[in-house]
């Protein structure tokens, strides 16, 4: 047998006695020896780069138990890797992933090497490499490039960290509404429940309150008005201002809802004893006094009263102006 | 030294450079801020049983709502922290089409209902028991608490890794009714088991 062929059969020979010992370390894996392998893929994901396998993290140890049931129910090394993925996403792997950014952790090394191989071929190739320019030629030459070399770098560098902070943006910390972008008027009713309710005794949870309430109030929905409008008067926090408004608002709800003249006035009356010059006080409750027990002489009163205010608005005193002619000219109240 | 040679020795100085910058930016960065996979995709399904046991709640019987699914523990001091708020955000949204659903995280059922019998629990809530952390894990849940928010068609829409509060989650969840996709936040920390 010529020496080539002999060659050629103890390569091929070599090949098939390899090709045989892989089939059979294969075959001869068992379930336990699976789930260990791809345990050790798996980095826990409460540790510092251990993996799954070797952890005694609680979380780690009930992803092993998943794998081990994955591996039971006959499914791939593939498809049990890909659900953890699924999940995690490549944080849980301990090789990094030939994708996004650790891409480069897989080329560097081979680039490096082509690189090296490269400068050894061409250096083989290049026997004269000794006859080329005077060192001190060489020296000056490096000298000019030298900061055009740290330019580059400077800007490689750059460019990699500005990927990474504009990767970050798009990832944690975006999208949910932040508190104090919040426009009140874009809340729900039931958010700002939700926030007054475990907020009882903060002392800005007034305003909440009153704007709530409000809005209850302007849908007429008053039993749920009603509550806040009260802590509101209760409230050792709230401002003058707040309570005239809580007051006048529990007044006006008292008589239009349940018809209570007197409930109503007692709380106006409150209401004015706060702020005198209470414009919505004054002309609510000679609204109710006229309205409910016919009192129009103390309700003219009031209405003259607000009507004095020189910086009454003027849709207020079209209305207190046309209220007070009724009076006078002895009109039932509508 | 040659001019190609030269050449050769500043691309492999470059790469070094970028090599390292890339490392160093890496280094540090808690793995568990990682923007999760799931959002936008459907929400892993679960069948889980209450803590008191009982028939399971399945994600697909609750589908058509907002669901807004939190992991908890009693030895998770943020989750003791955030409980009042997702308890008032429930009953507050009780009426609407939202269902809270708090899962125990790597305790006993016997352990999540002592600590709900002082901390409270909503009507409107359900509280359930994640054996062997199936459901954790389908969510990819690092550290607790971690909420996950899913839209009326059952796709994952919103994650706030940390301590969440009343006017955080009621937002969350009006701004997923008015058709936006939230997204991902992290307000504070997160803990694991003590004894890990």
């Amino acid at each position: 047998m010529p020496e080539r062929l002999r060659t050629i059969v103890f390569a091929g020979l070599l090949v098939a006695m390899a090709a045989v010992l892989v089939m059979l370390m294969a075959t001869n894996e068992t379930e336990a020896d699976r789930v260990e392998s791809i345990g050790g893929r798996i980095k826990c994901p409460v540790c510092q780069g251990e993996p799954i396998a070797n952890s005694p993290a609680q979380l780690a140890r009930d992803m092993m138990e998943l794998v081990r049931q994955r591996v039971a129910e006959g499914q791939t090394d593939v498809a049990i890797v890909d659900e953890l993925l699924a999940s995690y996403s490549g944080a849980v792997l301990l090789d990094p992933p030939a994708s996004g950014w650790t891409l480069v952790l897989w080329i560097a090394p081979v680039l490096a090497l082509g690189a090296g191989v490269a400068v050894i071929v061409w250096w083989k190739q290049h026997p004269d490499r000794g006859t080329g320019p005077s060192p001190m030629l060489e020296m000056s030459r490096a000298r000019r490039l030298a900061p055009l070399l740290i330019l580059a770098s400077a800007f490689a560098a750059i460019v990699v960290v500005a990927g990474f902070f504009l990767q970050e943006r798009s990832g944690p910390n975006s999208g949910v509404a932040d508190i104090t972008d919040q426009n009140l008027e874009d809340v729900s009713n039931e958010t700002m429940e939700a926030v007054i309710a475990v907020n009882t005794d903060h002392p800005q949870v007034d305003g909440m309150r009153l704007a709530l309430a409000e809005r209850y109030y302007q849908e007429n929905d008053f039993s749920s008005a009603f509550p806040h409008y009260f802590a509101v008067v209760e409230s050792p926090n709230a401002n003058a201002s707040q309570v005239v408004t809580a007051l006048t608002r529990l007044g006006w709800m008292a008589w239009q809802g349940n018809g209570e003249a007197a409930t109503a006035i007692d709380l106006f009356d409150q209401a004015i004893d706060i702020d005198q010059d209470s414009t919505m006080a004054r002309y609510l409750k000679a609204q109710v006094l006229w309205c409910g027990p016919g009192n129009t002489e103390e309700a003219s009163a009031l209405l003259e009263d607000v009507l004095a205010e020189p910086e009454v608005d003027d849709d207020v005193r079209r209305f207190v102006t046309a209220d007070l002619e009724s009076i006078r000219s002895g009109e039932t109240c509508a | 030294m040659t001019s190609g040679l030269r050449w050769v020795g500043y691309g492999v100085a470059l790469a070094a450079v970028a090599f390292a910058v890339v490392l160093a930016s890496r280094f540090g960065t808690d793995p568990g801020l990682v923007e999760s996979p799931l959002l936008g995709q459907p929400a892993p399904e679960f069948e889980l049983a209450p803590l008191e046991g009982g028939d399971p709640v399945s994600l697909t019987d609750l589908r058509g709502d907002i669901v807004v699914v939190n992991f908890f523990a009693s030895w998770c001091l943020q989750c003791r922290n955030e409980h009042a708020a997702l308890t008032s955000t429930a009953d507050a949204f009780a009426d609407q089409e939202v269902t809270f659903v708090q899962i125990g995280y790597q305790e006993s059922p016997p352990e999540s209902l002592d600590y709900l019998e002082t901390a409270g629990r909503s009507e409107a809530a359900w509280y359930l028991a994640d054996p062997g952390s199936r459901t954790a894990i389908a969510y990819g849940v690092f550290g607790i608490p971690e909420t996950f928010f899913i839209d009326e068609s059952g796709t994952v829409v919103g994650k706030i890794i940390g301590e969440s509060d009343a006017f955080t989650l009621g937002a969350t969840i009006d701004a997923i009714a008015a058709g936006e996709v939230p997204g991902q936040s992290v307000t504070g920390d997160t803990q694991q088991r003590p004894d890990e």
